[in-house]
C-alpha cells in the first residue's frame, strides 16, 4: 500500500505549493504587522491583569457560551457609545486569550457591565432572569451554586504566563488562595488579595454565601469587573464630539493608520 | 467490507487502532480534571472497536485482485449515510436553538441543554458533520473518477473519514460538557486539534497519492478546488489553535494570541473556514455533479480556472470585515472591505458559470428535481455571496454587525448553498454508486426540493426583517436626542420573527429527514447491471460547444 | 518601534498590491494562452464519458 516508491508526482507537488502562496499573502499582510502594533495602541502600565477568582468567572463564561449571545467589544458608533459607554480600546483586551468580543448580541454588550449592577442583582439575574426581565430570552443558569474548583488556579496562570501574561511567582503560587480569600473578605486569606492586586480589587462575597467559594462568587466577580481592569478609557477623550449615527465616533482609528 | 482490506491493510490498521486506544489510555491516565478521562474513554473506545474490526479478520484470505478492476467505493458510500445522520442531527440542534431563543424555557433544567452550549453543537453537527463528511465522501469520489484511477490504498480512505467523526464526536460531546475554546468554529480543544491536524495529513496525503496516479494528464478543476480545501483549512487550523494547555490532564488550554491579535487570527480563520470550507469544497461539488448531472460540459472552464485564481487570492484578505469599528486599526478594516467587494467578482464567475451550463437544458431542471437542487444552490450561492459583500462595507455593516442580519444571509449560504448542493450531489451520486436504476422515489426527492426551499425563505426571510428592525431600533434617536428604544424593546420585537425562523428551520430539517429515508430506501434496492452516471436517463445533448 | 510599525504596514500595502496584480496577469495569460484551450476543452468533456472504472 504506502508505495514510497511512488513517487509524489511533480506536477500535483507544485500546484499544491502554489494553492498556499497564494492563499498566504493576504493573511499574513494583514495579521504580521498587528504583531508590532503593541507599541503603536494606547498604553496603560497601571492595567491589572484577572484575579484567580475572575479568571475562573471567565473560564464559566466561556464554558457556558455567554460569548455566543452577548459581545464585549463596544464599536466607535454614536449609539454604541451612549448605550454602553466609551467605546472598546485594543489595550482593554490585550490579557485576553482568547478575546471574547463576540459576533452577535441576542443580549446587551457587556464590555463595561461592571458594577453597573449589585452583586445580588447579578445572581438573582443569572439564577433566572425572567425573575428580574420578565420578557428576558437569557437562559437560567441554576447550576453555579457549586464549589469552585481552585486547587489547579495556579496551573492556569502559569499557563497565562507562558502566551504573556504578566503574573508573578506569587500570584502563581498564591492562586487558590487568592480565590478563597476574594469571595471571603473575613477570612485571613483575604489580605493577600490585595496586596498583589492592588487596593481597587472587589474583595466580598459575590453570591451572598461566605461559607463557600463558589461558581458563581467567580462568575459574579468577572462580571464586576468588566470594563475596569485599564482606566485607559477614562483618559483618553471619550466620545468626543459624536456626529451622525452612521459615521464613526473616530473616523480615525486608534492606531492613527 | 473489512475483507475487502489486504493483510497487510488489516494489521496496519491493527495498529493503527491500538495505537489510538493508547492514546486514549493515555489521557485517561493523566486527567487531572476528569473531563479529560472522559474523553479519554471515547478515544479509547473507538479504538477498541477498530481493533476488534482489524483484528477479527486478521486471518482472513488476500481479498481477490479484481477489485483493481472497479473504484473503492466502500469509504464513499459509508461517508454519504454518516453525513445523512449528522445533517438531521445537527438541523434538529438548529431547530432546538432557534426554539430557545422564542421560548427560552423549552428546554432541560440542565446545564448541558443550556442555548451557550447548544449553538456549538448546531454549527459543528451542520458544518463540519454534516459537510465535512459530504465534503470527504464525495472528493474520494471525484477524485478517482477524475482520475480514472482506484485510491492509492484501501486503508487511508477509512481512517480519514473515521478519524474524522472521531474528532466530530469529540467536538460536539464537549459542548455539552462545557469544553470548548470559545472561538467560532474552532471550537474543540487542542487534543482534538492535534487528532484533527493527523487526519488531515493523511487526506492530504491520500489525495496527492491518487492524484499521481491518474490517467488524465491535467487535473480536473473540481480537484482544485477540494485541494484548496485541503490544504488551507489546514494552515488556518493549525494557525488559530495555537494554544497552550494547563497542563497535559487538562483540557483547558489559552490562545497563544491576545486581544486585537487574536481577533484578526480568529476572524482571518473564520471567514476563510467560510471560504475553504464551505466555499472552495462545495465549489468543487458542483463542478463536477453539475455538468455530470446535466450531461453537458462546464458553461466555460477558463471561467473556472479564473474563478478559482481569485477566490483562493481574495477571501484571504476579506477577514477583517468581521471587525468594522472595533479596535482593529483602520487600516485593516479598510483593506478588509476593498477585498470583500472585489470578491464578488470571483463568486459571481462561479456562479455565473454555473446557470450559464443549466442554459439551454431549462427543460432539464423543470422536470429534474436532483438539477434543480444544484441550480438553487448556485442562485443561493449568488445571492449570499452579494449580501456578504454589501455587509462588508462599513457603513452597511454598522447597522447589520450583532445582528440577526447577519444571520440570514448566512443561513441563506449554509441551508441555500451548503446543504442544497450537498442534496442534489447526493441523488445524483446514491443511485450511481449503489448501482441502482434511481433514488427509490423521486416523488420524494420533489418533496424534499420543496420544502427545503420554503424552509430556507421563511427562514432568510425571517431574518432579513428582524435583522433591518433590530438594527434600526438599537440606533433610532427621539425628538429630545436620546435613543429611543431600550435594548429590551429590540428584543420582544424580535420575538415573532424568531417563531417563524424556528418554523422555516423546521421544514428544512423535514426535507432532510424526508431526503434521509430516500437514501437509505435506495441502498435496499435491487442492483442493476449498469448504473447511469449522468443521471436518471439524461442523455448528453449538444456537449461540442466550449469556451 | 513606532517608524518599524509603520514600515511593516507599508510594505506589506505596497507589496501586497504588486502581488495582486501580478498575480491576476499571470491568471489571466495562463487561462487565455491559445495553446491551452485544447487541454481546457479535453478536461471539461472528459468528465461525461460513461465509464465507471479505473484505466489499467
Ligand atoms: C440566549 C442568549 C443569552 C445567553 C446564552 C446569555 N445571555 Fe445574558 N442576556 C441575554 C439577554 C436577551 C439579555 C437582556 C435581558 C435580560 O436582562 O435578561 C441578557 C442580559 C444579561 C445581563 C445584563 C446586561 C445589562 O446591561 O443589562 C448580564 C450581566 C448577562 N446577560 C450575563 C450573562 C452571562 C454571564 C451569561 C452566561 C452565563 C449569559 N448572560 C448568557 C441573553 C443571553
Ligand atoms: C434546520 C435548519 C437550521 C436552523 C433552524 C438553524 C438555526 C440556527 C440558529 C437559531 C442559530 C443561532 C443564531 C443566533 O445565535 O442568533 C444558528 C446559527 C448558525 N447556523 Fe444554523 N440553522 C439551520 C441550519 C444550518 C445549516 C445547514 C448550516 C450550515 C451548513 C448552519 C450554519 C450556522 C452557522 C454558521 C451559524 C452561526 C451564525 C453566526 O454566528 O452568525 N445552520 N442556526
Ligand atoms: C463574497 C463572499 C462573501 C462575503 C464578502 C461575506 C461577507 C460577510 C460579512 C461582511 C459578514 C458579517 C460579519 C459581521 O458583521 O460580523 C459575514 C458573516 C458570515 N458569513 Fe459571509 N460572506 C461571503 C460569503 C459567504 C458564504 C458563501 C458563506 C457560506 C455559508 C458565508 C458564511 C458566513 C458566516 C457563517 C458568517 C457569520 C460569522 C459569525 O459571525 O459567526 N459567507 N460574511
Amino acid at each position: 500500500m504506502f508505495n514510497l516508491h511512488y513517487k509524489l508526482e511533480k506536477y500535483s507537488i507544485r500546484f499544491a505549493v502554489a494553492i498556499i502562496l497564494v492563499a498566504a499573502v493576504g493573511g499574513i499582510v494583514e495579521i504580521a504587522p498587528l504583531f508590532t502594533i503593541d507599541e503603536t495602541v494606547e498604553q496603560d502600565p497601571n492595567m491589572r491583569v484577572y484575579t484567580p477568582l475572575e479568571l475562573a468567572g471567565r473560564n464559566i463564561y466561556i464554558r457556558e457560551g455567554c460569548y455566543a449571545c452577548h459581545s464585549q467589544m463596544i464599536r466607535t458608533l454614536r449609539d454604541e457609545v451612549e448605550r454602553y459607554g466609551h467605546y472598546s480600546l485594543a489595550v482593554e483586551s490585550q490579557y485576553d486569550h482568547p478575546m471574547l468580543w463576540g459576533s452577535k448580541r441576542t443580549g446587551p454588550d457587556l464590555a463595561r457591565v461592571g458594577e453597573k449592577y449589585s452583586d445580588a442583582w447579578h445572581v438573582r439575574h443569572l439564577t433566572n432572569p425572567r425573575a428580574v426581565v420578565p420578557e428576558s430570552v437569557m437562559p437560567s443558569y441554576t447550576w453555579l451554586e457549586k464549589d469552585l474548583r481552585t486547587k489547579d488556579l495556579g496551573q492556569h496562570l502559569a499557563a497565562l504566563r507562558k502566551v504573556g501574561v504578566p503574573y508573578t511567582d506569587a500570584m502563581i503560587e498564591h492562586a487558590a488562595q487568592d480565590a478563597y480569600g476574594q469571595a471571603n473578605p473575613d477570612s485571613d486569606a483575604a489580605a493577600g488579595v490585595e496586596e498583589r492586586y492592588g487596593e481597587a480589587t472587589h474583595i466580598r462575597s459575590f453570591d451572598g454565601d461566605s461559607r463557600k467559594t463558589s461558581e458563581m462568587d467567580a462568575l459574579v466577580a468577572y462580571l464586576q469587573i468588566l470594563g475596569r481592569l485599564s482606566d485607559a478609557a477614562t483618559q483618553t477623550p471619550p466620545s468626543a464630539a459624536p456626529s451622525t449615527a452612521e459615521s464613526s465616533v473616530t473616523e480615525e482609528a486608534p492606531d492613527g493608520n | 467490507m473489512i475483507q475487502q482490506l489486504t493483510k497487510f491493510e488489516r494489521r496496519f490498521g491493527l495498529v493503527i487502532s491500538v495505537l489510538v486506544a493508547g492514546a486514549g489510555l493515555t489521557l485517561i491516565g493523566m486527567s487531572e480534571d476528569g473531563l479529560l478521562a472522559i474523553h479519554g474513554t471515547i478515544i479509547l473506545a473507538a479504538g477498541f472497536i477498530a481493533a476488534l474490526l482489524t483484528g477479527g479478520t486478521i486471518h482472513e484470505p488476500e481479498p481477490d485482485a479484481k477489485r483493481l478492476e472497479s473504484y473503492y467505493d466502500d469509504p464513499i458510500k459509508f461517508g454519504i449515510i454518516v453525513s445523512m445522520i449528522w445533517a438531521v442531527f445537527g438541523m434538529f440542534m438548529g431547530v432546538w436553538v432557534a426554539t430557545l431563543l422564542a421560548y427560552p424555557e423549552w428546554t432541560f433544567d440542565a446545564a448541558w441543554s443550556s442555548f451557550g452550549r447548544l449553538r456549538p453543537v448546531h454549527t459543528t453537527g451542520v458544518i463540519f458533520g454534516f459537510g465535512g463528511n459530504a465534503l470527504i465522501a464525495t472528493s474520494f469520489h471525484v477524485m478517482q473518477r477524475t482520475s480514472r484511477a482506484r485510491m492509492a490504498d484501501q486503508l487511508s480512505p477509512w481512517f480519514v473519514l473515521l478519524g474524522y467523526n472521531l474528532f466530530c464526536i469529540l467536538a460536539v460531546s464537549g459542548y455539552f460538557m462545557g469544553i470548548t475554546q470559545s472561538k467560532e468554529y474552532a471550537e474543540p480543544e487542542w487534543y482534538a486539534d492535534i487528532w484533527l491536524v493527523i487526519v488531515w495529513v493523511a487526506y492530504f496525503a491520500l489525495y496527492m497519492r491518487t492524484l499521481a496516479r491518474r490517467r488524465e494528464p491535467h487535473i480536473y478543476v473540481a480537484n482544485w478546488y477540494y485541494l484548496a480545501f485541503i490544504l488551507v483549512v489546514a494552515v488556518l487550523h493549525i494557525v488559530n489553535n495555537l494554544a497552550v494547555p494547563v497542563s497535559f490532564g487538562h483540557i483547558k488550554s489559552y490562545s497563544a494570541f491576545s486581544g486585537v491579535q487574536d481577533a484578526m487570527t480568529q476572524w482571518w480563520y473564520g471567514h476563510n473556514a467560510v471560504a475553504f470550507f464551505l466555499t472552495a469544497g462545495f465549489l468543487g461539488m458542483l463542478y463536477y455533479y453539475l455538468p455530470k448531472r446535466a450531461g453537458r460540459p462546464i458553461y466555460s472552464y477558463r471561467m473556472s480556472i479564473i474563478g478559482f485564481w481569485g477566490i483562493t487570492f481574495f477571501y484571504m484578505w476579506a477577514g477583517s470585515h468581521h471587525l468594522h469599528f472595533t479596535a482593529l486599526p483602520q487600516w485593516v478594516q479598510t483593506l478588509g472591505m476593498t477585498f470583500s467587494v472585489m470578491l464578488l467578482v470571483p463568486s459571481w464567475i462561479a456562479a455565473a458559470n454555473a446557470l450559464l451550463t443549466l442554459n439551454g437544458a431549462w427543460g432539464k431542471v423543470r422536470d429534474d428535481a436532483t438539477l434543480r437542487f444544484m441550480f438553487l444552490a448556485a442562485v443561493f450561492y449568488g445571492l449570499s455571496t452579494f449580501e456578504g459583500s454589501f455587509m462588508a462595507i462599513r457603513s452597511v455593516n454598522a447597522l447589520s454587525h450583532y445582528t440577526d442580519w447577519t444571520v440570514g444571509p448566512v443561513h441563506a449560504g449554509a441551508l441555500g448553498w451548503v446543504a442544497l448542493i450537498t442534496f442534489g450531489s447526493f441523488y445524483a451520486l446514491v443511485p450511481w454508486l449503489w448501482k441502482r436504476e434511481g433514488m427509490y422515489s423521486s416523488k420524494l426527492v420533489e418533496v424534499h426540493f420543496w420544502l427545503a426551499l420554503s424552509g430556507t425563505l421563511v427562514y432568510v426571510f425571517a431574518m432579513w426583517n428582524s435583522g433591518v428592525i433590530q438594527g434600526l431600533m438599537w440606533r433610532t434617536y427621539n425628538e429630545s436626542g436620546a435613543l429611543a428604544y431600550s435594548f429590551n424593546e429590540s428584543m420582544v420585537a424580535m420575538h415573532p420573527y424568531y417563531i417563524a425562523r424556528a418554523i422555516g428551520g423546521l421544514l428544512f430539517l423535514a426535507g432532510a429527514v424526508v431526503g434521509f429515508y430516500n437514501i437509505w430506501k435506495t441502498t435496499k434496492m435491487d442492483t442493476v447491471q449498469s448504473s447511469v452516471p449522468s443521471g436518471d436517463g439524461l442523455i448528453a445533448d449538444d456537449a461540442s460547444h466550449s469556451r | 518601534m513606532e517608524i518599524e510599525h509603520g514600515a511593516l504596514v507599508y510594505f506589506s500595502k505596497f507589496y501586497g498590491l504588486i502581488y495582486l496584480l501580478l498575480l491576476s496577469t499571470g491568471v489571466l495569460v495562463y487561462t487565455f494562452w491559445p495553446k491551452n484551450k485544447k487541454r481546457f476543452d479535453y478536461a471539461a468533456k472528459s468528465i461525461l464519458t460513461e465509464e465507471d472504472h479505473p484505466h489499467a
